[in-house]
């Protein structure tokens, strides 16, 4: 990788970052009234995956997508809009954190509900194979969503239909507070073998590096051969589940293993290239604030505009 | 007589089903985790083990025909969401096999069980984290649905369930009642089946049927119309809203004349559209004035704290809603509860779950 591609995704995993942490900033003013699931510690392989997209490429998303969103080339002011609950929301407000989308750059949905959109980048994947426009659906989910029964179903329909379809599995090892040991009695990999599909996994998620290489290897095999793969990156979800707290005195999981990830997250070791961009992202997010403190409140008669 | 919180009388609840009935066993996602279903089940996998508490893999359709076999060989399972909204995972078996169990094949079968779950609302949990989907379960024979509104219902409602009633039961839980504090006496030995509505408080001008949190809202409503025009509501508690008590609804409108149905859910095709049934088809000649029902809009509830106020019924609602019955028209006149007195009561509530 050269250095002007590592410099992008730092520049862009650091912006993810910095609007995180703009959120824990402004959520005890309650002007942000949405759950959050924020994306702090798992930005570096959003952005690395995808940098090899097109802008016209489909993603699908959990609730845990402001990284996606926002490296998919959703726009920052109409993000913060919709966390502010404005009518200049990319929802006109009515999406909140958890449901953000933007067709426009190719994001068409993240649900609330766990395992829920698998189906949809399967059926994206079918029209894309149907009208052979080259372009692929990816699906980006938490590694508790592969335990609902739809994953499952989706695994055979994909192979069975050979859809141009990428599963991005985040393994956080964590569903809310439950560990993975307690939740999952497969390996991924084996499960996914059975269907036929090929399996890649990336231990490190903060290797930006890494991430970028393998993703663009698996993603221009799905290109050529208009099939199914599965991609798990294990990562780590710095803060609590839904909320801006650190919980580690809670003991579901120790601060030693949070500590032995942030000793190589390249977002915090790499202080010269976080000193350089810092100022231009943080003037981006001032002026995104700006824009939602000062956008008008969604009026009474949208309420029931858009319901059938 | 003693002060417990709704979450208290839950906690309270799920212990005293493991320690009476040994068959009974709590599961679910979290159910053992340091927050334990917003406290109600905290300590209690420490206290009756993990084979009676355990948490679950994310996979509510399964845990839920899970419920129904470990149900038809003797265990009382207690499964437990902390949003109703998950509950369309599970609806293959709770409507084509659990509600059908036992009339399907010839009453051979009983599938007893307990399913908890929650209605969110506020700090912007948007479309699906703050549906109250009590129409779409009741509207189907062999299930039971119960919304308790107070510590009491709850407790008297899950200790006879758990221990003395042989079908499944979905009771949804408001997740803004939580907090709030009752007052409970101590309790009877008598076996009273809760499994019906109550009468909240007498009243001789408005009939408001409620269920859940507008049960409250009623209450409030009802103290505030009292002190400005001396108006005597009568309030019932519908609880259980797949079994009201038919002869207590008809009984109040017969007298009052007027009807306020106010339901947490969507008015057409549910709790509304029913009350409005039980009377259009007894005796509508009972109404001296049209039925007025108080639900949520008729559309998906958006995040945006602007809309939100607008998507839901609050006292204020229930406030004009008497008046306009009360003096035959909409255009009262009268003065109604500001918005300060009406957000007191949710300011308690801060997000995000
Ligand atoms: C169908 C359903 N069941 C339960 C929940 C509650 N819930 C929300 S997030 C979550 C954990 C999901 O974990 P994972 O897929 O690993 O995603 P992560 O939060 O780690 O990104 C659960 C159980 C839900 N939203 N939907
Ligand atoms: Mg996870």
């Amino acid at each position: 990788m050269d250095r002007k591609t590592y410099e992008k995704l730092f520049y862009d995993a650091l912006r993810i970052r910095m609007v995180e942490e703009k959120i824990i900033q402004l959520y005890p003013s309650d002007k942000i009234q949405s759950p959050v699931h924020l994306s702090i510690g798992q930005e570096h392989h959003v952005v690395a995956l995808i940098y090899h997209l097109k802008k016209d490429d489909v993603i699908f998303c959990s609730y845990r997508s402001h990284a996606a969103y926002l490296a998919k080339g959703g726009d920052l002011r109409k993000m913060f809009a919709e966390l502010y609950g404005k009518k200049t929301g990319m929802a006109k407000g009515r999406a909140g954190s958890m449901h953000l989308c933007s067709p426009e750059v190719g994001l068409f949905g993240a649900s609330a509900i766990v395992g829920t959109v698998f189906p949809h980048a399967l059926g994206a994947a079918y029209a894309n194979k149907l009208k052979n426009n080259g372009l692929v659906s990816v699906v980006i989910s938490g590694d508790g969503a592969t335990e609902e029964g739809v994953f499952h179903e989706c695994l055979n329909l994909a192979s069975l239909k050979k859809l141009p379809v990428l599963f991005v599995i985040e393994n956080n090892g964590l569903a809310i507070h439950a560990l993975l040991e307690e939740r999952q009695s497969y390996s991924l990999e084996a499960l996914t073998s059975a269907y036929g599909i090929p399996y890649y996994l990336v231990d490190d998620g903060f290797n930006l590096e890494l991430v970028w290489n393998r993703s663009e290897q698996i993603l221009s095999s799905i290109r050529q051969l208009l099939t199914p793969a599965i991609f798990e990156i294990k990562t780590c979800r710095y803060y609590e589940h839904v909320g801006v707290g650190l919980d580690y005195d809670k003991g579901y999981r120790t601060i030693e293993e949070y500590e032995t990830w942030r000793a190589r997250d390249p977002l915090i070791v790499n202080k010269e290239l976080v000193d350089e961009f810092q100022p231009q992202i943080e003037k981006e997010i001032s002026e995104a604030v700006e824009f939602a403190e000062l956008s008008p409140d969604p009026p009474k008669e949208e309420l029931l505009t858009d319901v059938f | 007589m003693r002060f417990i919180t709704y979450r208290e009388a839950l906690h309270q609840s799920m212990r005293s089903a493991l320690e009476k009935n040994c068959n009974s066993f709590i599961f679910g996602l979290g159910v053992t985790d340091h927050t334990g279903i917003f406290g109600t089940t905290l300590g209690l996998e420490g206290e009756f083990g993990g084979d009676r508490v355990f948490n679950t893999p994310i996979c509510e359709e399964a845990m839920t025909g899970f419920a129904l076999g470990a149900s038809l060989r003797g265990l009382y399972p207690i499964h437990i969401h902390i949003r109703n909204d998950f509950l369309p995972l599970a609806m293959n078996q709770l409507i084509n096999c659990v509600a059908k169990y036992k009339y399907m094949y010839g009453g051979l079968f009983e599938v007893p069980m307990l399913v908890r779950a929650v209605i969110g609302r506020s700090w912007g949990q948007g479309g699906t984290h703050s549906q109250s989907l009590q129409a779409l379960f009741a509207h189907i024979p062999g299930l039971t649905v119960v919304m308790p509104s107070n510590a009491k219902s709850v407790i008297s409602t899950y200790d006879y369930v758990v221990n003395h009633y042989r079908s499944p039961v979905l009771s949804l839980e408001h997740r803004l009642l939580y907090e709030y504090s009752f007052t409970v006496e101590p309790k009877s030995e008598e076996i009273i089946n809760p499994l019906t509505s109550f009468l909240v408080k007498e009243g001789s001008d408005v009939t408001v049927t409620a269920t859940s949190l507008m049960v409250h809202e009623a209450k409030r409503a009802a103290d505030f119309v009292k002190k400005h025009e001396a108006i005597e509501v009568e309030i019932i508690d519908l609880h259980c809203v797949s079994h009201p008590d038919v002869e207590l609804i008809l009984r109040s409108v017969k007298n009052t004349g007027k009807l306020i149905v106010a339901d947490t859910g969507w008015a057409p095709f549910g709790v509304c559209a029913e009350v409005s049934r039980i009377v259009a088809s007894a005796d509508p000649s009972m109404l001296s004035r049209p039925v007025i029902n108080l639900s949520m809009a008729p559309t998906t509830c958006p995040t945006a704290k602007a809309l939100e106020k607008y998507f839901y019924p609050d006292f204020g609602d229930v406030v004009h809603a008497i008046y306009t019955l009360v003096f035959e028209t909409s255009d009262h006149g009268k003065e109604l509860p500001s918005e300060e007195h009406k957000a007191s009561q949710y300011k308690e509530f801060k997000g995000p779950f």
